[in-house]
């Protein structure tokens, strides 16, 4: 880590931060030829391969690919994330791919890394250094590019389920809705849910029918207002989802659960909702 | 030297690849919308690009995408804009809510009628017809279910619908089968318990 | 440190003061490390004033994403997904589920069509027939049935179980799908053997 800081401190002093295209392009070139030719091998470096999925849509014909790089993780902080921006300073500038608060709360490094859905900054580099590490984009995604996903279909089946309080009488003290600690109980487990969409790119019928089947992300939201009892559109709420797609393509796979970075449960939310529907 | 020759090298196998397989999800290259002069600054950072690959970086053709895949993903389409809702299916609970609760109904009492034969030794006629009509329901809803999951209806409509009314056809027909192996027969569990002791 | 910054900061100032003195300063600190690609030099515009933008209205800009949407690769999915226990137990559910129903489905078919073809698939002469194999094969035909059948029947509990919106954290699901598994082969192997 104290050497990582070291080289992008010597990069500002060489440079004054002046921003343009020929600059940042040629800094993207000069860093690359500094780290690619390493002075000699560290006996105590324990260095690892990470497999990225590659491809650019500048070059729309070509197959997507897989591009190794190779990290010492002495020199790395211990989560994934740390990994990728390490590769995108000192590597290769090109390698393309979402991220933001860096501690799980923003959902944009959502990615596929080692078969398993999560989010880059909450899964720590395992230290096993022969294990070589494969990240991929969340699952049957359109790509954008590299490992940046188009959740546009997700975002607009999250929209499809109103995702606010509906409620069209006034509250009676005229100022707020209030909740008994109860109530609001309920909604714990479901709130929490920060739409990173690793639970929805996780689920196989969320593969092959995403057009029409919401998806355990969705649902839960759903279930979410469901359960408040604040909202008095319960009757219109399930409605939506009394057809054959939208919810009932659930088929209790539980890939969900099993893979949600922040600990909750779609699963169980999506059973609530089908135990309400029911009779 | 090396390194700026293999990238190159790789788009032309993958090139080469992508023109051989059948069922290519790619359009062609030539697509007049792209080749406006908007995008036309692509050349330039490809040159780039090219160039900034250090030789410490391999690179591999991505060989886990579906050659062989069924159905593989179309191009992506995506009605509206991002900011229109997903279109909501008008309410049908007889394929939803009711839908769900009688397949679990009926689930959950195959577990006594299968009990059933195992503890007594064999069935009367009247539940022994009742477990086979159940098990007939339970198949013909578990291969609905399977038609709905892999057999897209906007994607392959006259598949979708041959398949659909196949499957009715042949659960009508498995039907009168039983019917008549049920009236002319020792029955089905009493069948199986013969053959299995056989 | 603190002299870096502070001319960082004075550069900044004088970036929003004198945007040209600015792109020439740019020009000049650039120059060395942009030798080294001259392919990338040769193409780009001298200086950053003259670069060439071009007016988008709306549609077009859409119609430019409309394009590259086209254009977008589908992720790996399958292929690459981690095979846990909660997908290989719902995909062996749906596959027993369906081996079994196939069974079934065929022998109601033939016993329709088995007058007019002539065959005697009637319970008595079957048995006759199963009677005659020898036991080894008897005993694999009758785990091959029986295995389908009591894994379908106790992960069809377990299903069941999640209905009533119990069992759902990770550790219980695995729990329960080992024990399922284990509980659907001992009894297979039963049936197969003892019965």
């Amino acid at each position: 880590m104290a050497s990582l800081r070291k080289t992008s401190r010597l990069f500002a002093a060489a440079r004054p931060a002046v921003r343009s295209n020929i600059r940042s392009s040629a800094r993207g070139f000069a860093s690359v030829q500094s780290s690619a030719v390493p002075p000699s091998p560290d006996p105590e470096a324990k260095t690892k391969t990470f497999h990225i999925y590659r491809w650019n849509p500048d070059e729309p014909t070509s197959k997507p690919r897989m591009q190794s790089y190779t990290l010492d993780l002495n020199k790395t902080g211990p989560m994934m994330l740390d990994a990728l921006i390490r590769i995108k300073n000192e590597v290769d500038p090109t390698l393309t791919f979402r991220r933001s608060c860096r501690e799980g709360i923003c959902g944009s490094c959502a990615m596929n890394i080692d078969g398993v859905n999560t989010l880059a900054c909450l899964c720590r580099i395992p230290t096993d250094t022969k294990q070589e590490t494969k990240i991929y984009p969340l699952p049957h995604t359109y790509v954008v590019k590299d490992i940046v996903p188009d959740l546009t279909q997700f975002y607009k089946q999250y929209k499809s389920i109103k995702p606010y309080l509906q409620n069209s009488t006034p509250p009676p003290n005229g100022k707020e809705y209030l909740q008994s600690k109860e109530e609001r109980k309920k909604l714990d487990g479901l709130y929490e849910c920060i739409l990173c969409a690793c639970c929805s790119t996780s689920c196989p019928s969320y593969w092959w029918n995403s057009e029409e089947y919401l998806g355990p992300a969705v649902l839960m939201q759903s279930y979410r207002w469901l359960a408040d009892s604040r909202d008095t559109k319960n009757e219109e709420r399930k409605a939506q989802l009394d057809n054959s797609m939208s919810l009932y393509r659930c088929h209790t796979i539980l890939n969900c659960s099993r893979t949600c970075p922040k600990g909750l449960n779609p699963g169980l939310a999506i059973a609530e909702i089908k135990k309400e529907m029911a009779f | 030297m090396a390194s700026i020759v293999r990238p190159t090298m790789m788009q032309r196998t993958c090139f080469a690849a992508a023109s051989k397989r059948a069922f290519s999800t790619k359009l062609s290259s030539s697509s007049p919308a792209i080749n406006t002069s908007v995008l036309s600054r692509k050349a330039i950072r490809n040159a780039f690009t090219k160039d900034a690959m250090p030789s410490s970086m391999r690179v591999a053709a991505f060989h886990a995408s579906g050659r062989r895949s069924i159905l593989p993903a179309l191009p992506q389409v995506i009605q509206g804009t991002a900011n229109d809702p997903a279109p909501v299916p008008p309410a049908n609970p007889s394929h939803g809510s009711y839908h769900w609760t009688f397949e679990r109904l009926i689930s959950a009492g195959l577990i006594p009628l299968t009990i059933a034969p195992f503890a007594a030794g064999s069935l009367n006629p009247t539940m022994d017809a009742i477990l086979c009509g159940a098990i007939l329901i339970h198949s013909h809803i578990g291969f609905e279910s399977i038609v709905i999951d892999y057999v897209p209806r906007k994607r392959l409509p006259k598949t979708r619908v041959a398949v659909w009314w196949g499957l009715r056809a042949a659960t009508v027909l498995v039907g009168v089968g039983l019917y008549e192996f049920e009236t002319n027969d020792v029955g089905v569990a009493e069948a199986i318990k013969r053959i299995w002791k056989a | 440190m603190l002299a870096q910054r502070a001319a960082q900061q004075s550069l900044r100032r004088l970036a929003a003061s004198q945007p040209s003195m600015l792109s020439q300063m740019v020009f000049r600190n650039t120059m060395a490390p942009l030798a080294v690609s001259s392919s990338v030099l040769a193409r780009r515009p001298t200086s950053t004033s003259t670069i060439q933008t071009q007016k988008l209205t709306p549609a077009d800009s859409y119609e430019i994403l409309v394009a590259q949407r086209k254009n977008r690769p589908n992720s790996p999915h399958l292929q690459i997904y981690k095979w846990q226990i909660t997908a290989v137990m719902s995909i062996m559910n749906r596959f027993t589920g369906s081996v079994l129903s196939a069974g079934f489905y065929v022998f109601g078919l033939s016993y329709l069509v088995s007058p007019l073809l002539g065959w005697s698939l009637d319970s008595a002469s079957m048995a006759a027939a199963f009677a005659a194999w020898p036991v080894a094969l008897k005993v694999l035909a009758k785990f091959a049935v029986a295995m389908p059948f009591t894994f379908h029947s106790f992960n069809g509990v377990r299903h069941l179980v999640w209905d009533m919106g119990k069992q759902f954290t990770n550790q219980q699901v695995i729990r329960t799908g080992l024990f399922t598994t284990g509980i659907a082969t001992v009894s297979a192997l039963a049936l197969a053997l003892f019965v």
